[in-house]
């Protein structure tokens, strides 16, 4: 009977409990990683500790264990998954591609690192996020220009690369000195996929093939369409990291000096660990999750919302955006949030000042067009999840009262007539008793 | 014990080739426990050598039956050869990352031992001092009497390296309980724990009698355990085998011969040196050299990882070889092996992993059966240009130099054709100062290419053949790169008829160029270049990609083919409009020759060629999507402002009053005139009654009048028409009451 009266007292705690992902707090925290091997654990394990020293919990787990799965009881139980199984034909337990998909879907988050002996289901994942790997199971990419310098690997596939995108919410404020290694296989980008976007590219000398065959026909992927790191948003704001490449998370690397090929500097360590601690912040949620909150409107000099606007109504408009920094809310700032006064198009589009604390805001007159209006925030920048609030609002014309009275160009009109009431009255006297 | 438990922990060298099969099959019907096997394509752990793809798939067969069936099946593409690289400093800056203390301890005795044995292990001198809290912990575990065996055993490994300051009643208090641990000692675990502290009490104490009397009576007891395949059980009542036990267990025994008070039964050395082959003969292997011992019964429990359990094997058969004369019939190359599987982990990523890997090469460095020696080349790429010199190096496992030895060029070929051999027999010499062997030039025969050196170590010593394990002949795979001459370049225009060729231009391939060309669909556009090596050779580059970029960024690829003797490419525009998607216009040429041995690989841009294509036919394919640039698809739109109606156009105000003055002008009018005419209001009624009632009817007008003012001013219509009625009535009997007396004085006045 305690026991039960125990369990009872303990049941609304469980929410308190549970740090897991909500809107409250984007970032994700349970991460299952599912490996080929458990030796990953131990040689990528500067990519992992990284990791866990932010605080994630990760479960690492066999990909064909059979006791895996990523949901229980409708509930999901990790916030986050990271495949680095590129030779998995097939996973244990409940997981498959539909589960992962379905995991997504939900707004879950994503690592695949793939490899050039990539299975095909690690290569259906990418291409249902939107990215194509290099078909021949036997190709890498191949770059005999910007190929990393190296006394022992001479067939160039080890590639040192800093075309990265140019967007500081993606790899942090700080720049990547140093170029990434990569040693994997190439895959391009979907164009009808507007969500993909390539991280690291290969430079314009690169190509895919396999190196030991001689090629009579041109590969297919080619120069700087050859993506070796994307990246999806997809429109839950669930976000997808794709490499081509496993051993770029690893140790080796992470440490590896590395000199470019015809540059005279070499670096002491790769940019691995820099760009790809940044990537995972990134994919984590733990940089680019904006939030908005308190949208409100009213007449200028007034302080409540309106139900309805009189068209030319002049009208202030503001909305607090924050964004997600790991830990805290954090207030956005940005020149470029703008707002729509929207009815099937926009007929006011305004950007909106900020007060650098969070708070935006804009004023302007309703236009003379009366209907349904919109107030619409559609904020869609680069690496950022995207904002879209619309708000409703009826716009009426001017009552019959509202116009103008005695307009001076009317005064021919009115004299015409009150002279003409002024006569008749005189008349009406003057003809009756006139003699 | 956990973090050591990782389940199917292998690792593969960078290269997996010949297609390795085994199968195994556990002893039935005894562990119901689930199998799971997984297969490693793991190609970081090398630290330095190329990579080879390479495919490994796995089929699980069978599962919970009983019996299993692995097969592991690597299909590969290339060949196996890999270069394993001693120990060296990365694996000291890696020490002392992974094992860093925290408030000034490694946490448990065994961690801290670990941490020592392996800064001990690499020499490093700066180790951080924990010497304090762990000597304190050393002391208490061994003066504890509750303490675990385990603790013991690990506390007395800690003070063999720190060698803290413990009494010898201490000593003697424990080895007491260990002898009665021993006495009455039935698993494994228990005899390899106490006999492993008291091996430690003697050396580190000699006055404590640690020495057992009944030497033969534990090591039978021990050997009790072993089964017939080498391999041991943990306990009589635990039927499971397992490798990872026969290593504690042969470390335990060689423990029980150096406690030995007097000799051991010669016979029972015998068979154990006949199960330690037996156990050697279940060794696993990679195609690339490498041996390993894995456990082969998976338990989820008390499974070990490869790592681990070749570790144990390792440390108990060199701990054995140590403590016997005579030789162990293992051969050298399968220790070879083993010190490969260890080199060619890596850096592990955990301290665990670490240690055993550190701690089992110090074993085979130092084992008496056979010393493994590992060739390595700082350098696999040798450039022909630069004249860089083959070297090679020849060190035990932890790095330290070997003994005098010749290093032997036995073979070099190009790689993919096993039978041509560009190198036969070639001696390398020895520089002493820097312990390199050396070949100053290559051959002539060698040129730039892909080559597979076969290396062979000759010890000068015939006596240190018996001690090193060279593991025969070596095959490293070597890039001999060069710079490539590049001439005879040309692009030209030729007319498809003729094959006439209408403009030539000599182009500087490592140069600028900036050709313009203009075609039609009607020729053909040729490029040719020459390309030779250092040593004067036609060279076949794996690039040559001629690519097309039109303007809207369509771009066309083609691979530049080899004739004989030169490169070239020819362009029959008339065959490509369709490819070219009709697209007319000005085409930019980009040339990119590159190949792995080749130093002056290059993209050029070589000019544009104006095209003339003919119209595009409706059913012509359009070009494909091209990607769009995200940040295009981003970013602020532009602003839109609302354009107001504007008011509409008024005339001027005193234009207003002008026509207001206009309207009133024929009231003035009309009352001048009727003053002209004079009126007057004779007529008005001079009675009382009718006089009333006309001013009433023209107050009514005038109210009427008024209301209608009253009306554009403000009243709505509701009221006005409200007003007006009760106005009208009033109106229509008053006009009528006046009207009618009106009317009727009129009549009188006519009829009078």
């Amino acid at each position: 009977m305690s026991k039960l009266l125990i369990f009872l007292t303990l049941i609304p705690l469980l929410p308190i409990l549970t740090t897991s992902f909500s809107p409250e707090n984007p970032s994700s925290r349970r991460v299952l990683v599912l490996l080929d091997d458990l030796a990953l654990k131990s040689s990528h394990s500067v990519f992992f500790n990284s990791l866990q020293s932010r605080g994630f919990d990760l479960d690492f787990k066999l990909a064909d264990d059979p006791k895996i799965g990523l949901h229980r009881y409708g509930q999901y139980l990790y916030d986050a998954l990271i495949l680095f199984c590129p030779t998995t034909e097939r996973f244990g337990g409940s997981i498959d591609l539909a589960a992962i998909l379905d995991f997504v879907d939900s707004g879950h988050d994503l690592i695949i690192a793939a490899d050039s002996n990539a299975s095909d289901l690690i290569r259906e994942i990418a291409t249902e996020s939107g990215v194509d790997f290099d078909e021949d199971p036997a190709a890498l990419v191949i770059d005999h220009i910007s190929y990393a310098v190296s006394n022992t690997e001479g067939d160039h596939t080890l590639i040192a690369s800093d075309e990265y995108i140019k967007s500081d919410v993606i790899l942090g404020s700080k720049k990547i000195e140093a170029p990434v290694l990569f040693q994997g296989i190439g895959h391009s980008l979907n164009p009808s996929n507007s969500l993909v976007l390539k991280v690291l590219s290969a430079s314009p000398s690169a190509y895919s093939s396999n190196p030991k065959s001689k090629l009579s026909n041109p590969p297919s992927l080619t120069g700087s369409a050859i993506s070796l790191v994307s990246i999806v948003q997809a429109r839950n704001n669930a976000r997808i990291l794709i490499s081509g490449s496993l051993s770029m998370f690893s140790n080796r690397f992470f440490r590896s000096e590395v000199q470019k090929a015809g540059s005279p500097t070499k670096h002491e360590k790769s940019g691995n660990e820099q760009f790809l601690t940044e990537l995972s912040k990134w994919v984590f949620h733990e940089r680019g999750h904006l939030k908005a909150m308190n949208v409100r409107h009213h007449k200028a000099g007034e302080a409540d919302e309106p139900t309805i606007y009189r068209v030319n109504d002049d009208l202030e408009y503001s909305v607090e955006i924050y964004e997600w920094s790991g830990t805290s809310w954090e207030p956005y700032v940005a020149d470029d949030v703008q707002v729509q006064f929207y009815m099937m198009s926009p007929y006011v589009l305004k950007n909106l000042s900020t007060d650098k604390k969070g708070s935006y805001f804009t004023a302007f007159k309703v236009p003379d067009v009366y209907g349904v209006f919109q107030f619409k925030v559609e904020y869609r920048r680069l690496g950022y999840t995207s904002l879209s609030l619309s708000k409703q609002i009826p716009v009426r014309p001017f009552k019959h009262n509202e116009y103008e009275r005695f307009i001076p160009a009317a005064y021919p009109y009115y004299g015409a007539a009150f002279s003409m009431m002024t006569g008749f009255f005189i008349f009406t006297a003057v003809h009756l008793y006139s003699k | 014990m956990l973090a050591t438990n990782l389940y199917g922990m292998s690792f593969s060298h960078g290269i997996f080739s010949l297609p390795l099969l085994f199968g195994t099959f556990g002893p039935t019907g005894i562990s119901q426990s689930s199998h799971r096997h997984d297969t490693t394509q793991h190609n970081t752990t090398q630290t330095q050598h190329s990579r080879i793809v390479s495919t490994l798939i796995t089929f699980r067969m069978a599962r919970n039956l009983g019996g299993f069936l692995v097969l592991f099946l690597a299909i590969s593409i290339c060949e196996a050869a890999s270069i394993f690289q001693p120990i060296s400093d990365s694996h000291r800056s890696a020490a002392l990352e992974l094992f860093s203390p925290t408030d000034g301890s490694f946490g448990s005795l065994e961690e801290t031992y670990e941490a020592l044995r392996t800064f001990e292990i690499l020499g490093i001198k700066k180790r951080p001092d924990i010497s304090a809290a762990s000597c304190q912990s050393v002391s208490e575990t061994l003066g504890s009497s509750t303490s675990s065996l385990k603790d013991v055993f690990h506390a007395l490994k800690v003070n063999s390296i720190l060698k803290c300051k413990v009494n010898d009643e201490t000593f003697q208090g424990v080895a007491k309980r260990l002898k009665a641990v021993l006495n009455d000692a039935s698993s494994l675990l228990d005899f390899y724990y106490s006999i492993g502290s008291l091996v430690l009490i003697k050396d580190q104490n000699s006055g404590v009698d640690v020495l057992l009397h009944d030497a033969d009576g534990v090591f039978r007891s021990i050997k009790a355990l072993s089964q017939s395949d080498g391999r041991w059980r943990y306990s009589s009542n635990n039927p499971e085998s397992s490798t990872y036990a026969a290593g504690l267990a042969l470390e335990a025994l060689a423990g029980t011969v150096s406690l030995a008070s007097s000799e051991i039964d010669q016979s029972l050395i015998v068979t154990l040196k006949n199960d330690i082959v037996k156990l050697f003969d279940s060794i696993e292997n990679y195609d690339d050299g490498s041996f390993y011992f894995d456990e082969k019964l998976v338990d989820a429990r008390e499974h070990q990882g490869p790592l681990s359990t070749t570790s144990s094997v390792v440390r108990g058969f060199t701990a054995f070889a140590s403590v016997t004369s005579g030789s162990i019939n293992v051969p050298g190359d399968k220790i070879l092996g083993l010190a490969k599987f260890f080199l060619g982990i890596g850096i592990p990523g955990n301290s665990k992993d670490f240690f055993n890997q550190i701690d089992s090469l110090a074993c085979l460095e130092s084992n008496r059966v056979s010393v493994p020696l590992i060739l390595s080349l700082p350098a696999t790429v040798l450039s022909l240009t630069k004249k860089d010199q083959l070297k090679v190096k020849v060190n035990t496992v932890l790095g330290s130099s070997a003994p005098p030895l010749t290093v032997k060029l036995v073979q070099a070929f190009i790689s993919g054709t096993k039978d041509s051999s560009v190198i036969e027999s070639l001696e390398l010499k020895f520089d002493p100062e820097t312990a390199v062997h050396f070949l100053d030039v290559l051959p002539k025969s060698v040129d730039v290419g892909n080559y597979k050196f076969v290396f062979e170590i000759v010890l000068h010593d015939s006596e240190d053949k018996s001690v090193y394990a060279t593991g025969g002949q070596t095959q490293v795979p070597v890039f001999v790169t060069g710079l490539i001459k590049i001439d005879n370049a040309e692009i030209a225009v030729l007319d498809s008829d003729h094959g006439s060729v209408e403009t030539q231009k000599q182009l500087d391939l490592a140069g600028e160029n900036a050709v313009s060309l203009s075609a039609n669909h009607l020729q053909k556009l040729r490029l040719s270049f020459r390309l030779a090596t250092p040593r004067g050779n036609i060279f076949k580059p794996h690039q040559a990609f001629l690519k097309l970029r039109h303007e809207t960024k369509v771009e066309h690829i083609f691979v530049v083919g080899n004739s004989g003797k030169q490169f070239e490419i020819i362009l029959d525009f008339l065959g490509l409009v369709e490819k070219f998607f009709y697209l007319s216009g000005r085409y930019d040429i980009e040339l990119t020759v590159g190949d792995a041995v080749m130093e002056n690989s290059f993209l050029r841009a070589v000019g544009h060629v104006e095209l003339d294509l003919p119209e595009a036919p409706e059913k012509a394919p359009r070009p494909p999507p091209l990607a769009v640039d995200p940040s295009s698809r981003y970013g602020p739109k532009a602003e839109i402002t609302h354009i107001f109606r504007s008011p509409e156009k008024r005339p001027p105000q005193e234009l207003s009053l002008a026509f207001l003055g206009l309207t009133l002008l024929p009231l003035v009018g009309f009352l001048i005139g009727l003053l002209r005419i004079g009126v007057n209001l004779k007529n008005f009624p001079t009675s009382a009654v009718p006089a009333t009632f006309a001013l009433l009817f023209h107050l009514g007008i005038a109210a009427v009048l008024l209301l209608y003012v009253l009306f554009w001013l403000k009243l709505d219509l509701f009221i006005t028409l409200k007003t007006l009625c009760f106005l009208g009535t009033f109106l229509m009997f008053v006009g009528h009451r006046i009207l009618s007396h009106l009317a009727s004085t009129s009549a009188k006045l006519k009829s009078a």
